[in-house]
């Protein structure tokens, strides 16, 4: 397989930046999954789709809005009402779930070249990250494993708090170059490694 | 030693000495002082010139209301113009100027304008520059010939034109309680909040926590105020749940407790720490809020009561006790309330002498006398001082005897020498975040101030803000305002703190001015007078909202802080009406001046977002020149060394006419329409068919709106029996994606279709010409691509380079095309495949201007054309219209006026004069250069074609097809181009298609 | 002004469009009453208080709300899925009704 080229390419410098004399605020990457896969349920539908979920991946998801899970190779949660992101490190899983979710639950669509995937971790990646958006990041609010759906300028971003102090965000790839940018001068004042 | 430092005390780290210029004199200051009170401390009392009479001013507070000690900060070449000196902490190096004065400071030329002050009134500018209304100088046009002189002469500092290097930044915060203010009831509120496990943000204006615990000189139960206050803030910041902001001034109290407030990171430091903002913009969603944002002191109107010596009570006290500086030597007090003896207590016990104490009052509290007394002044009941003496600097002040019901008695007026006075005119709660929030305040007539109601929708207020001036009390209010906040029950209060000294009557005396010959200022910063609102009475004005206007009162950058209520007791007085019958004007954000960079924050420069294909990096390492679309960023031309951007396009074209040629057209907005009802939703949507669409084939669709106009057009790929991938325009995509999500929420939710933008997904390449196939041919794997297997709009997937690849064989350019899609990861490598297996037949890459010159000959539309007023026939699109269903649009498109003849039509025009045509030029029948008139349409796009060696345009023409082979004129007054034109058919080249379909 | 998404939950305005009147029902498609498609294209109510309005989470969840808001206040009394709930229907206009 011919590997995706990265769109941070040439903004993508490794290296600890901005005010990192008192220490690393932020590390910031780019996740770059295999696969970044849209699951919709019809109505009524949705609980099958989140078996169907749980079957392929082994992630088990909670009802409720923007629930989500993790595991070392698989992430989903709900974006959307019925509607599902879920990334493997592995290409392909769109095909998969093509063939698992029959087309009286709901549909299945490759993002996985249309979404680029990056993450901030660490102790200001709270703070960081509320530069961006009109989103609480606490974890009472944003809890470990859940999704939301927002925007920062024009840059629509959904976010799944990855870790307790990690967060993973998916911008349209187009957008990626700008957004990565307004992420590294957002984390200028606390210092930031990127890797 | 500074003149007017005291030789202790106050919270200024008199180790660190800091330096500092003000209108290019050396001066040294503290750590801890404002510009104000390191100048004040040296001997200066001259800060500014008045905004319209240029009159000599000084300062009149300490704090955020300051109307009168106004300055510009130099930074570099950066300067920042009418900051209150009392806002300004000093850092070492800082340069500070004066304003509104020519030549100097000391010495103004414009301050002649106050001998003729009664021309300047309110509404000057109204009536004198009201021009005649014949003659040369008619209308405004006088007043323009004046302008530039007034402006000049009247106003506040100079603007900066240099670019502010300043970071400005935005923060998003959430909380359960936001308590605004930090004196003591604002930090017993947040304590009594954070506690209860609540999430408490608490915002204080000031660098330091504390609010009047830093100057009042009181003591809580036996501890100094001030260590009373840090105890509290030591207790906050132990909580994992608080977060303390000073140096923030909350200046917006939107809906849905929504609050702003601009945080000044930097603007004490010499230099700003790495990254870290001059200005901090927070927006804040609070579940509750606590005002306790205290109460300013307000003056009294008399004459002469802006000469530079002159000072708020409260003020001078908070100079001496936080700054440890006297604001004069020999002090007189004047007042109308009981809280401007305690400064005199202060300000003797600091080291100043108290002359006398002129109170507007007859009777007078005992506890008022003996601090008079103790103080050693003179106490002077039932007087008022009736005017200030000395040019620059007060020398002394004239008093005389007053009583309440009959103002200035007759008499002899006393002079008193003195270098500064104190002056209290009672207390105005700052309820301005409450109005904001849409609180309407009563009047009580025991304080003679506006009150807020007891709370508000979201918030509970404490302390000053209420009206209670009484520490004890307003630490009582904050603890029941912070339980309340927190979603707490209320519990008994316990006892209130022994606080000392006691606490005084806070109740003023109902007198707002003391009339007598002299400018009496009302509101300093725009010096309007006590006459200029009695002027306004005169001339009509009744409503407050007219007299603010009319008279600019209050409309300073101060907001009327001071001026406000004094102001409606004056007009009230005029009217004959009780205060709160008159009214009060709403108070608008933002509370205090907020900085421009804050709020726009990052949204600057290079940091709006771009949006770039996946081929960007190709482009300009190959020489494209790149053109804005929306946030697309698109070659516009491969240039060649030497080549203008018609040679470039012209080559591009034609070599792809000749050739081939390549584009990339991945900013195509693509949307994936998935799911069983897919192909009822596209009948619907369309005006044409889709559900009779074969798998592996795509149609080129149009949409109506929903009044019958056109809306877009673009092809949609059948790749599975619920499977569309639907194409729209560029600047369309998120329009059409928004219009197809609505239908299918709002009025189709039956249907079961998934819309997913997939614009992203895939990188496009189309490419086009007589060698097109063969380049495919050369490059794709896993298909074949000749007529058989990829017919016209058929669509096959292959391979190119290794990369899986979707390939439709459709065309804009008129020639035999293909778009190519592959992933966008992997669309540079496509690219590069394709373009090298190009190489070998000549084709070349092109851009925007190529393509549009070939849409233009082929006379394809665009939004040029699509603009909203165009209908489906009006571009002879009419055959896309299916009659064998509704769709959106359907039933309105045949109105009377759609129909009607004489509409402006989609034609092609050709130059006859062999110079270029320009988009937005008028076509008439005759020129008429001097009175260009009827115009029968306009040109939508213009190029110089290579296949025709002509000059040729689209345009929209009433009357269109009937005109073909007519002839007619270019009419485009704006850019002088007149000239002949011959009207034809739009489709200029290969009108039967020929090329394309092979 | 905030607007509380039933999935996403309160959100700044910046992130919703306005999608109109929430009191427009389509006619039956088939019609071609040139009367009652020209109330539902062009005839808007402008009520000063209660308004039911089609707002979408534009820069959310992308859902579609049927929204009732107090147009002199700002007030947000009632937000539903318009997928679930179809428009809101209080205070409608007679199809076709002049203005």
């Amino acid at each position: 397989m011919v590997e995706q080229l990265s769109p941070l390419e040439p903004v993508f410098r490794a290296g600890s930046h901005g005010n990192f004399v008192d220490g690393i605020g932020v590390t910031l990457s780019e996740i770059a999954p295999g696969s970044i896969v849209q699951l919709a349920a019809w109505p009524g539908q949705e609980k099958k789709l989140m078996a169907t979920i749980n079957s392929v991946t082994a992630l088990k998801l909670a009802d409720g809005a923007g629930a989500g899970a993790s595991s070392d190779r698989y992430a989903a949660f709900g974006f959307a009402p019925a509607k599902f992101l879920v990334t493997d490190t592995s290409e392909g899983l769109a095909a998969t779930f093509a063939k698992e979710v029959p087309s009286a639950i709901g549909t299945v669509t490759d993002l996985s070249h249309g979404r680029t995937a990056l993450r901030i971790t660490g102790a200001k990646a709270e703070w960081v990250l509320a530069k961006l958006f009109a989103i609480d990041f606490s974890s009472a609010a944003f809890p470990l494993g859940s999704g939301i759906s927002t925007t920062h300028h024009d840059i629509f971003t959904q976010i799944q708090r990855s870790g307790p102090a990690s967060f993973d965000l998916y911008v349209f790839r187009s957008f990626a170059r700008s957004f990565w940018k307004m992420l590294c001068h957002a984390a200028d004042e606390v210092g930031y490694e990127v890797r | 030693m500074s003149p007017r430092r005291t030789p202790s005390g106050g919270r200024i780290d008199r180790l660190r000495t800091i330096r500092f210029t003000f209108d290019g004199t050396a001066y040294a200051g503290h750590q801890g002082d404002t510009l104000a009170s390191a100048l004040l401390s040296n001997g200066v009392s001259l800060f500014g010139r008045s905004f319209k009479y240029h009159r000599p001013r000084g300062v009149l507070t300490a704090g955020i209301d300051e109307p009168n000690a106004l300055v510009t900060v130099l930074r570099g070449d950066v300067r920042e113009p009418n900051i209150p000196a009392t806002m300004v902490e000093i850092y070492e190096g800082l340069v500070a100027v004066s304003q509104n004065r020519f030549p100097s400071l000391a010495y103004d030329v414009s301050a002649i304008n106050q001998l003729g002050g009664k021309f300047i009134s309110a509404g000057f500018y109204y009536k004198t520059f009201m021009g005649p209304v014949i003659g040369p100088l008619k209308g405004t046009r006088f007043w323009m010939l004046c302008e530039k002189i007034i402006r000049r002469a009247a106003g506040l500092g100079r603007a900066g034109n240099v670019p502010d290097p300043s970071r400005y930044e935005r923060m998003n915060a959430f909380c359960d309680v936001l308590v605004v203010g930090s004196g003591p009831a604002g930090l017993s509120a947040a304590r009594e909040a954070a506690t209860s496990g609540a999430r408490v943000i608490l915002a204080e204006l000031d660098p330091t926590f504390g609010g009047s615990a830093n100057w009042s000189g009181e003591t809580i139960d036996g501890e100094p105020a001030i260590a009373w206050a840090s105890d509290i803030v030591g207790e906050l910041r132990d909580h994992d749940n608080v977060r303390l902001l000073k140096r923030t001034t909350v200046w917006g109290y939107y809906d849905g407790n929504t609050l702003a407030a601009i945080e000044r990171v930097g603007d004490h430091k010499a230099t700003p720490a790495k990254g870290a903002p001059r200005h901090r913009h927070w927006t804040i969603r609070a579940k509750n809020v606590v005002l306790a944002s205290g109460a300013f002191e307000r003056p009294l109107v008399f004459a002469g009561n802006d000469r530079p010596g002159v000072m708020m009570a409260s003020a001078a006290m908070r100079y001496a006790n936080q700054y440890g500086v006297l604001p004069g030597d020999k002090i007189v007090v004047f007042a109308n309330n009981d809280s401007a003896y305690s400064a005199a207590a202060t300000l003797n016990k600091a080291g100043a002498t108290i002359v006398a104490i002129a109170d507007l009052r007859q009777d007078v509290s005992e506890d008022c006398r003996t601090l008079a007394r103790e103080c050693g002044a003179e106490l002077l009941t039932g007087h008022a001082v009736i005017a200030t003496e000395g040019a620059k600097k007060l020398a002394g002040v004239k008093l005389a005897a007053f009583s309440i019901a009959a103002g200035v008695l007759p008499g002899n007026a006393r002079k008193i020498e003195a270098d500064c006075l104190i002056v209290s005119g009672g207390w105005s709660p700052t309820i301005h975040l409450a109005s904001q929030a849409g609180a309407r305040p009563v009047w009580d007539d025991d304080l003679q101030a506006f009150l807020p109601p007891e709370s508000g929708n979201g918030w509970y207020g404490a302390g000053g803000f209420n009206g209670t001036f009484s520490t004890a009390d307003a630490i009582l209010e904050g603890f029941a305002a912070g339980r309340k906040a927190a979603g707490q029950p209320e519990v008994e209060i316990g006892t209130a703190p022994d606080i000392e000294p006691a606490a005084l009557d806070p109740r003023p005396a109902p007198v707002f001015e003391i009339k007598a010959n002299g400018k009496a200022f009302v509101d300093y910063q725009h010096d309007v007078t006590a006459d200029d609102v009695r002027l306004a009475h005169l001339e009509g004005f009744v409503s407050v909202e007219h007299l603010k206007r009319y008279t600019t009162l209050g409309m300073a950058t101060d907001q009327g802080k001071g001026s406000n209520v004094p102001g409606l007791a004056i007009m009230a007085e005029a009217v004959g009406k009780p205060i709160p019958e008159v009214g009060t004007t709403r108070f608008r954000p933002p509370y205090a001046p907020v900085s421009v960079g804050s709020l726009a924050a990052e949204r600057f420069g290079d940091l709006k977002p771009d949006r770039l294909t996946p081929m960007h990096d190709w482009h300009l390492e190959n020489g494209a020149t790149m053109y804005s679309a929306g946030l697309w960023h698109r070659p516009m031309i491969y240039g060649e060394p030497g080549e203008t951007v018609e040679q470039a396009y012209v080559r591009e074209a034609q070599t792809t006419r000749q050739a081939a040629g390549i584009v990339d057209v991945s900013t195509l907005g693509k949307i994936a329409v998935q799911g069983p009802d897919a192909a009822e939703f596209l009948d619907r949507v369309y005006t044409n068919l889709f559900s009779t669409l074969p798998v592996g084939k795509a149609r080129y669709g149009l949409m109506l709106r929903e009044d019958g106009l056109v809306f877009d057009d673009g092809t949609t790929w059948r790749l599975g029996d619920n499977d569309f991938l639907m194409t729209t325009t560029t600047a369309n995509a998120g329009k059409v994606m928004q219009h197809l999500e609505y239908f299918l929420d709002v009025v189709w939710p039956e249907l079961r279709v998934h819309l997913t933008s997939v614009t992203d997904q895939w990188a496009g390449a189309a490419i086009g010409g007589p060698r097109a196939r063969e380049i495919l041919a050369a490059c794709v794997t896993g298909t074949k691509v000749d007529n058989e297997a990829l017919p016209f709009m058929g669509i096959v997937h292959g391979e190119i380079a290794g990369a899986p690849v979707l390939i439709c064989r459709l065309s804009f350019s008129g020639e035999m095309a293909f778009e190519v899609y592959s992933g966008s990861g992997h669309g540079t490598h496509v690219w590069e495949a394709l373009i090298e297996a190009g190489e070998p037949f000549g084709m070349v890459p092109y851009g925007l201007e190529a393509l549009s010159t070939m849409r233009i000959e082929k006379g394809h539309v665009t939004g040029a054309e699509i603009d909203g007023r165009t209908s489906a026939r009006d571009l002879h699109l009419g055959w896309m219209l299916s009659k064998k269903k509704p769709f959106i649009g359907s039933a309105m498109m045949d109105r009377e006026g759609l129909v009607a003849s004489g509409r402006l039509e989609l034609v092609g025009l050709i130059s006859l004069d062999n110079r270029p045509l320009n988009g937005g030029a008028h076509i008439v029948a005759e020129i008429d250069t001097d009175n260009p008139h009827g115009s029968l349409g306009h040109i939508t796009a213009a190029c110089f074609s290579p296949a025709l060696g002509k000059y040729i345009a689209l345009a929209l023409v009433s009357g269109g097809k009937a005109r073909h082979g007519k002839r007619a004129h270019v009419s485009d007054p704006l850019r002088n181009r007149f000239g002949p034109v011959e009207i034809v058919s739009h489709h200029f080249f290969d009108p039967e298609g020929k090329r394309m379909h092979g | 002004m905030l607007i509380t998404c039933p999935y996403c939950g309160p959100r700044d305005v910046s992130e919703f469009a306005y999608q109109g009147d929430g009191n427009r029902k389509r006619p039956d498609p088939a019609s071609t009453d040139p009367e009652t498609w020209n109330a539902y294209v062009y005839d808007r109510l402008n009520p000063a208080g209660a308004h039911n309005e089609i707002w979408q989470h534009a820069g959310g969840c992308r859902a579609h709300l049927a929204v009732v808001r107090d147009t002199l206040t700002h007030e947000v009394s009632s937000v539903r899925f318009a997928r679930e709930h179809g428009a809101p229907t209080h205070g409608r206009r007679k199809s076709g009704a002049k203005a």
